[in-house]
């Protein structure tokens, strides 16, 4: 039975391999959308980081529900194992 | 089980700095890598190596669980008031309308740095929650 | 061998940990793995020849003709890490209330229960 697991997840490995080789490494196509954030980014916002001003500034909202997430996770663990002693 | 003198002191003398570079990490999120969710991971991995070193119990004693639950609490609670702010003041939600200041400097951006500090406090007092619930259970085991 | 290929690699690895192991540690230690594999397949997505950090430096202003790295990617990821580290805590907690119940975490075991 686990002669079967192996084959089906080389045979796996084989597709992902050899499906990526045309992928370009270092010439994406088109960055219309990036330009914008290359040439307005540091008017709008006035931090140099780029990726900051990303994630702060214009998807705040993302950030918000990134945080709840995280109360949520701990919510989970405090709900299995609640009082043991 | 105790630990060995070595270990023990070196977590003592180490702590502080650790603090002082997840501050900086926190502070510096707009002109470096780096941000509130980095900063807050470094403080909390401090106060991890300061349990692994001293036993859980003695190290509850100095950083309790009731004051880091109030202080999760209140961090999300006020990430919800600055974006609230935004309304009062006529624009839209989460909106940065604090003055942007010069380029490059460390007073810039004028909505990031509340926005990191609250982020970093979040993230720390939730990992340390979730390493303290997982070690002072005591089941059936 | 891109940054893509050795991604893909480490995806494999990551589920062969999760569907050929029996203990149920060794599965958990193997979903963490493909989560870190798909944070490096989408950082590596948006290289560009010759890029520089998307940080805009007094020397990169200065300079009209530098090439920066997509900061979008990295971005999005930040939240992926997350969702990483918040799915292993619970799954580490729910093996421990199995392990509490059953005395054993041998997956074979578990299934003739």
């Amino acid at each position: 039975m686990k002669k079967y697991y192996y084959i089906i997840i080389l045979i796996i490995m084989a597709i992902l391999v050899i499906s990526s080789i045309n992928l370009e490494y270092g010439h994406p196509e088109n960055l219309d959308f990036v330009n914008y954030y290359f040439e307005h980014g540091i008017q709008d916002t006035g931090a140099i980081n780029l990726v900051a001003s990303v994630y702060l500034d214009y998807r705040a909202y993302d950030t918000l529900m990134e945080t709840i997430i995280l109360f949520m996770a701990v919510i989970a663990v405090l709900f299995f194992l609640g009082k043991g002693e | 089980m105790k630990n060995s003198q070595i270990i023990r002191t070196i977590a003592r003398k180490l702590f502080p700095f650790i603090l002082l570079f997840g501050f900086y990490l926190t502070l510096h999120g707009h002109l470096s890598p780096g941000g509130g969710f980095q900063g807050g991971v470094v403080i909390g991995t401090g106060i991890i190596l300061l349990g692994l070193a001293y036993g859980v119990r003695e190290t509850e004693q100095r950083f309790k669980e009731k004051y880091l639950g109030i202080l999760e609490k209140l961090a999300i609670l006020s990430f919800i008031f600055l974006g609230l702010l935004g309304i009062f003041f006529g624009y839209s939600f989460l909106k940065n309308f604090l003055p942007l200041g010069q380029k490059g400097c460390l007073a810039s951006a004028g909505f990031m740095i509340p926005l990191n500090l609250v982020i970093s406090t979040k993230v720390a007092a939730g990992v340390t929650g979730i390493f303290y619930t997982l070690i002072k259970y005591r089941g059936e085991i | 061998m891109n940054p893509i290929n050795i991604s893909l690699i480490i995806f494999v690895i990551g589920l062969y940990g999760v569907i050929v192991k029996n203990n149920l540690i060794k599965k958990v230690i193997g979903l963490a793995i493909v989560n870190a594999s798909v944070v490096l397949f989408f950082v590596a997505i948006g290289y560009r020849e010759g890029g520089l950090a998307p940080i805009l430096t007094e020397e990169v202003r200065a300079s009209s003709s530098a090439i920066l790295v997509n900061p979008l990617p990295q971005a999005l990821m930040l939240t992926a890490i997350v969702v990483s580290i918040s799915l292993t805590a619970v799954a580490l907690a729910i093996v421990i209330k199995i392990y509490e119940k059953y005395k054993t975490l041998d997956v074979e075991k578990l299934s003739k229960e």
